[in-house]
C-alpha cells in the first residue's frame, strides 16, 4: 500500500516555494523514534524533580529548571511536533519569533517593576 | 471548490451576487467576497452608532455642567463610543472587508486558505457584538469604566462589566483566526510569478496587520478573563486589597491595545500605498522601504506601550525606555509618508476621490504623528496625559488616519465591488466638507487639552467653554460630511452608472477580472509576468 | 482544516497551508499562557518567599505523575498519527484510545488536586486564603488560573481527539487524508508543552 501521501494536482497551482519541495511529502518518523524522544523526556523530568527536590540549588534553581523545561519542549516540538523536519523558512520562524516577543514583553515589563521606587 | 468543469466555467462567469441567492446563501456563505460584504454592513451599522453616541458625547459637551445627561450616562457614552468604534469598527474594518474581498484577488487566489474558518471570524464578530450590546441592557447597565477597563475600579463598579469583557474577548479570537486566515493565505495562495516582491502593497500590509492580530491578540484575551475571573471568583490578579498590581493591569491591556493601534493603521497605510501610484501614474518610490517598513512598524510598535503609563506610577527607567523606543516608531512611519510624497512629485496627478482621500489621510496621519511625539516626550505628557489632547492626537491618527484611508479605499474599489460607479463630484463635495468639519472638530480639541481640558469629564470650567463650542459645531459638519458621503455612496450603489472592469488603468489583478468579479475571481489563475505598477501606459517602455 | 468536503482524492487540500494555520493557532495559544507567566514571573520576582511557601502545599508528586502522564499521551498521540499513515487503522485508534485515557487521568488528578486544596479552604476569595501574606494569594489565584486554563484546554483536546477516533473509525481520516489529525495532534503536544513549563513553576520552587 502506497504509504505517502500522492501528489496532489489541484485545481490552482500551490504556491512557488511549495512546488517541487518536498511539498506534499510527510514525515514518516519511525516508532523507535517517537520512544527515544520520550525516555528522554522522562528521564529529564526526574532530572528536574532531582535537582529541585533533592539537590537545592538555590539561586540558580530557576534557571536550571527553565533550562530542563525548555530542553524538553524543544523535544516536543522537534519530533513530537516535526518541527525539524519542516523545510520551508516559515516553519522554522514561529517558534523563535514567538519566544522573541515572549521576552520582549516580560523584560519591558520587568523594566517597570524591578525599578519602581528608584528615580532616574 | 469542485473540480467538474461546468460548474467551474459557470463560477467564473457570473457575478458572485449571482452564483446563489437568498439569505442563507449569504450568512453561510464560504466566499471570500460575501464574506467581506458581511463585514461592511455590520461595520457600518457599528460606525453610524459610534458616531450617534459621539454625537451626543458632543451635544452634552457643548456647555459647562449637565446639558442632556447626568455624568454616569456620559461615562457610559464615552466607554461604549470606545469600544464599539475601537473593537466593531476599526480593527476589524480594513482587514475583514477590503482585506477578505481584495488580498486573495490581488495574489491571485479564488479564496482565502481556510474559508469556514474565515466565516467563523464572522459568526464570532456578531457574537462579540451581539454580547456587546447585550451589557448596554443587562446588569447593572453599561460599563462606565472607559474602554480601557482599567483596575481596580473596573474590579468593583456595580455595571456590566463582565458581559462588555466577554464581548471583547470573543471578537479578540475573531480577529486571531482572520489574522491566521491571511497569513496563510499570503504564504500558501499566490498564482505562479507572484513573488513576494511582485505583492501589492495591500498585501504587504495586511500581512504585516495579519500576524501583530495573531500575536497580540491573545495578551488582551487573557487579561479579560482575568476580569472576568477577579469579578466572579474574587481571584485577585489586579486587586490591590490581594496583593495585585493595577499597574500590570495597564501593562497587559497595552501590551496588546498598542499594537491594535498599527493592526488599524497598518491596513490605511497600504491602502495609501495601492492608490496613489495609480492616481500619479507612476510607480511607487521605494517599494521595499514601504513593505519592510510595515514590518518594522509591527515589530518596534510592540515595544512602545508604556506610553500610554507615563504617570501611572511605572518605573521612571521604564517611562524613559519607552520614550525613547516611540521616537523610534516614527522613523518607518515617516518613510512611508516621505515614498508616497516622493511617489506624488512628478507624476500626472489624476483628481479623483480615492485620491483626495488619500492626500488629507497624509496631512491627517502626519499631525497625528506629530502630536504623537509630542506626547511621546515625557515632560510634556506629565500636562498632556488625559486631557483632551490625547483623544484629539489618536482621533486624527484614527479617523483622519484610518478612517480617510478606508473611505479612500471604498472609493477606489466601490466600482469593482460593486459593479457601478458613484458621482464624482458629490463625493469629492462630502470629503470637502468632511475635511473642514474633521479639523474644526479636532483642533480645537488639541487646544483644549493644550489649556488642561481633561478628558472624560462631564464638567468643566467656563475658561473652555469656547473651543468646546467649535469641537460640537465642527463634529456637526464632520457628520453632515459623513452623512452626505455614505449617501453618495449608497446612492451609486443602486442608482449609479454600471462601471468599467477597470476604470483607474491600474496594474493590480483586481482590475484584470469583471467588475463585480466572478464567484472563484479568475476563469483561469493568472501566471504573474508583473509588479503591481506596471501600468498599461508603460507597457511599451518595458 | 481543508476545504475539501469532498472524497479524498479532490485536489484542493493544501497539507502544509492547513499545517501552517494550526501552526499559527498555536503560536496565539502559546501567547495566551504567555501573559498568565508574565504575571507569573512579575509576581514571584516580587514575593520570592510566600511563592517558595505556597508552592510547598502543592503535591510534588501528584504533579510529577501527572507531567508523566502528559509526556506519555504525547508519544502515545504521535505514534497514533504515524500508524495511520502507514495503514494501521487499529493500531492507530487504540493508541488514540490510550492518549484519551491519560488526558482524562491527568484531569482526575488534577481534580483531586484542586478538591483537596479547596477542602483545605484554599480558593480564590476564601477567608484563610485571604488571612494569608499576599504574595501566597497571588500564587494561588496563579495556580487555579493557569492550571484551570491548561485543564479546559486538555479537556478540548481530549474531545478534539473523540472526534478524530470517530473519523478515524469511519475511515474518514486515513492514509491519503491525515491533515486534520495531525493538527490534532498539534495541538495535543502544545498541552503537553504548556504543562512542561507550569509543572516547575508551581510545583519545583525551592
Amino acid at each position: 500500500m502506497e504509504n505517502r501521501e500522492e501528489k496532489i494536482h489541484p485545481p490552482f497551482p500551490l504556491s512557488p516555494e511549495g512546488r517541487g519541495r518536498g511539498e506534499g511529502e510527510l514525515q514518516m518518523v519511525k516508532y523507535r523514534t517517537y520512544v527515544f524522544v520520550w525516555m528522554g523526556l522522562v528521564t529529564l523530568t526526574i532530572l528536574t524533580y532531582t535537582v529541585a527536590v533533592g539537590i537545592h540549588p538555590g539561586g540558580w534553581a530557576i534557571l536550571v529548571a527553565l533550562a530542563i523545561a525548555g530542553t524538553k519542549s524543544s523535544l516536543v516540538l522537534n519530533y513530537f511536533m516535526h518541527l525539524k523536519s519542516e523545510r520551508l523558512l516559515i516553519f522554522k520562524v514561529i517558534i523563535p519569533l514567538v519566544m522573541a516577543v515572549f521576552l520582549v514583553f516580560i523584560l519591558l515589563t520587568f523594566s517597570d517593576v524591578v525599578f519602581r521606587g528608584v528615580v532616574e | 471548490m469542485t473540480s467538474a468543469e461546468a460548474t467551474e466555467s459557470v463560477h467564473s462567469r457570473i457575478s458572485f451576487y449571482e452564483d446563489r441567492r437568498g439569505i442563507l446563501s449569504w450568512i453561510l456563505t464560504l466566499d471570500h467576497k460575501r464574506i467581506g460584504l458581511l463585514y461592511l454592513i455590520f461595520v457600518i451599522a457599528f460606525f453610524f452608532s459610534g458616531v450617534v453616541l459621539g454625537f451626543f458625547m458632543r451635544l452634552e459637551m457643548v456647555a459647562p455642567g449637565g446639558t442632556i445627561m447626568g455624568p454616569q450616562t456620559y461615562n457610559a457614552l464615552f466607554t461604549l463610543h470606545g469600544i464599539i468604534m475601537i473593537f466593531l469598527v476599526v480593527i476589524p474594518a480594513i482587514p475583514t472587508i477590503l482585506g477578505n474581498f481584495f488580498l486573495p484577488i490581488q495574489i491571485g487566489a479564488r479564496d482565502v486558505a481556510f474559508p469556514r474558518i474565515n466565516l467563523l471570524s464572522w459568526w464570532l464578530y456578531i457574537s462579540g457584538a451581539t454580547v456587546v450590546f447585550f451589557s448596554v441592557f443587562t446588569g447593572g447597565g453599561p460599563p462606565d469604566t472607559g474602554w480601557t477597563f482599567y483596575a481596580p475600579y473596573s474590579l468593583r463598579t456595580n455595571v456590566n462589566v463582565p458581559l462588555a469583557v466577554f464581548g471583547v474577548f470573543i471578537l479578540g479570537m475573531s480577529s486571531i483566526l482572520t489574522g491566521i486566515n491571511l497569513v496563510t493565505t499570503t504564504h500558501r495562495l499566490r498564482a505562479p510569478g507572484m513573488t513576494w516582491k511582485r505583492l501589492p502593497l495591500f498585501v504587504w500590509a495586511i500581512y504585516s496587520t495579519s500576524w501583530v492580530q495573531i500575536l497580540a491578540t491573545p495578551i488582551i484575551g487573557i487579561t479579560m478573563v482575568l476580569v472576568l475571573l477577579d469579578r466572579f471568583f474574587g481571584v485577585g490578579i489586579f486587586d490591590p486589597t490581594k496583593g495585585g498590581d493595577p499597574i500590570l493591569y495597564q501593562h497587559m491591556f497595552w501590551i496588546y491595545s498598542h499594537p491594535a493601534t498599527y493592526i488599524m493603521i497598518l491596513p490605511a497605510m497600504g491602502i495609501v500605498s495601492d492608490v496613489i501610484p495609480v492616481f500619479a501614474r507612476k510607480k511607487i518610490f521605494g517599494y521595499t522601504a514601504i513593505a519592510i517598513s510595515g514590518m518594522a512598524i509591527a515589530a518596534v510598535g510592540s515595544l512602545v506601550w508604556g506610553h500610554h503609563m507615563f504617570v501611572s506610577g511605572q518605573s521612571d527607567f521604564a517611562d524613559i525606555l519607552f520614550s525613547f523606543l516611540t521616537f523610534l516608531v516614527a522613523v518607518p512611519s515617516a518613510i512611508k509618508v516621505f515614498n508616497w510624497v516622493a511617489t506624488l512629485h512628478k507624476g500626472s496627478i489624476v483628481i479623483e476621490p480615492p485620491l483626495l482621500f488619500c492626500l488629507s489621510f497624509i496631512f491627517l496621519f502626519s499631525i497625528g504623528g506629530l502630536t504623537g511625539l509630542i506626547q511621546g516626550a515625557l515632560a510634556p505628557n506629565m500636562h498632556l496625559h488625559d486631557t483632551y489632547w490625547i483623544p484629539a492626537h489618536f482621533h486624527y491618527i484614527i479617523f483622519g488616519g484610518m478612517g480617510f484611508g478606508l473611505f479612500a479605499g471604498f472609493h477606489y474599489w466601490f466600482p469593482k465591488m460593486f459593479g457601478r460607479m458613484y458621482n464624482r463630484e458629490r463625493a469629492m463635495r462630502a470629503w470637502a466638507v468632511m475635511f473642514v468639519g474633521f479639523n474644526i472638530f479636532y483642533f480645537s480639541m488639541l487646544l483644549l487639552g493644550w489649556e488642561g481640558m481633561p478628558r472624560r469629564y462631564w464638567d468643566y470650567l467656563p475658561q473652555f467653554r469656547t473651543l468646546h463650542l467649535a469641537a460640537t459645531f465642527g463634529s456637526w459638519i464632520l457628520i453632515a460630511g459623513l452623512i452626505l458621503m455614505f449617501s453618495n455612496l449608497f446612492h451609486g450603489l443602486f442608482k449609479g452608472k454600471k462601471a468599467h472592469d477597470n476604470p483607474w488603468d491600474a496594474a493590480t489583478l483586481e482590475w484584470q477580472i469583471p467588475s463585480p468579479p466572478p464567484t472563484e475571481n479568475f476563469e483561469k489563475i493568472p501566471v504573474i509576468q508583473h509588479g503591481p505598477h506596471d501600468f498599461k501606459e508603460f507597457e511599451n517602455n518595458g | 482544516m481543508d476545504e475539501a468536503k469532498a472524497p479524498v482524492f479532490e485536489g484542493a487540500i493544501d497539507y502544509t497551508g492547513a499545517k501552517l494555520g494550526m501552526w499559527l493557532f498555536i503560536l496565539s495559544e502559546l501567547l495566551l499562557f504567555g501573559g498568565m507567566f508574565i504575571l507569573y514571573t512579575v509576581y514571584r520576582y516580587k514575593s520570592p518567599a510566600d511563592f517558595h511557601h505556597a508552592s510547598k502545599e502543592l503535591d510534588v508528586v501528584l504533579g510529577t505523575l501527572n507531567t508523566i502522564i502528559l509526556l506519555t499521551s504525547s508519544l502515545s498521540v504521535a505514534v497514533s498519527i504515524t500508524a495511520l499513515q502507514r495503514g494501521g487503522r487499529r493500531l492507530s485508534a487504540v493508541l488514540l484510545m490510550i492518549t484519551m485515557a491519560l488526558g482524562l487521568l491527568f484531569l482526575v488528578n488534577k481534580g483531586f488536586e484542586w478538591t483537596t486544596k479547596i477542602g483545605h479552604g484554599i480558593y480564590p476569595n476564601s477567608p484563610i486564603l485571604l488571612a494569608r501574606p499576599k504574595g501566597e494569594i497571588l500564587f494561588f489565584g496563579l495556580y487555579y488560573v493557569m492550571t484551570g486554563l491548561h485543564g479546559l484546554h486538555v479537556l478540548v483536546g481530549v474531545c478534539v481527539l473523540c472526534v478524530m477516533l470517530i473519523l478515524v473509525a469511519k475511515d474518514r481520516i486515513n492514509p491519503m487524508h491525515f491533515v486534520p489529525f495531525e493538527n490534532a495532534g498539534l495541538y495535543w503536544h502544545l498541552v503537553d508543552i504548556i504543562w512542561i513549563f507550569l509543572y516547575p513553576l508551581f510545583y519545583l520552587i525551592t
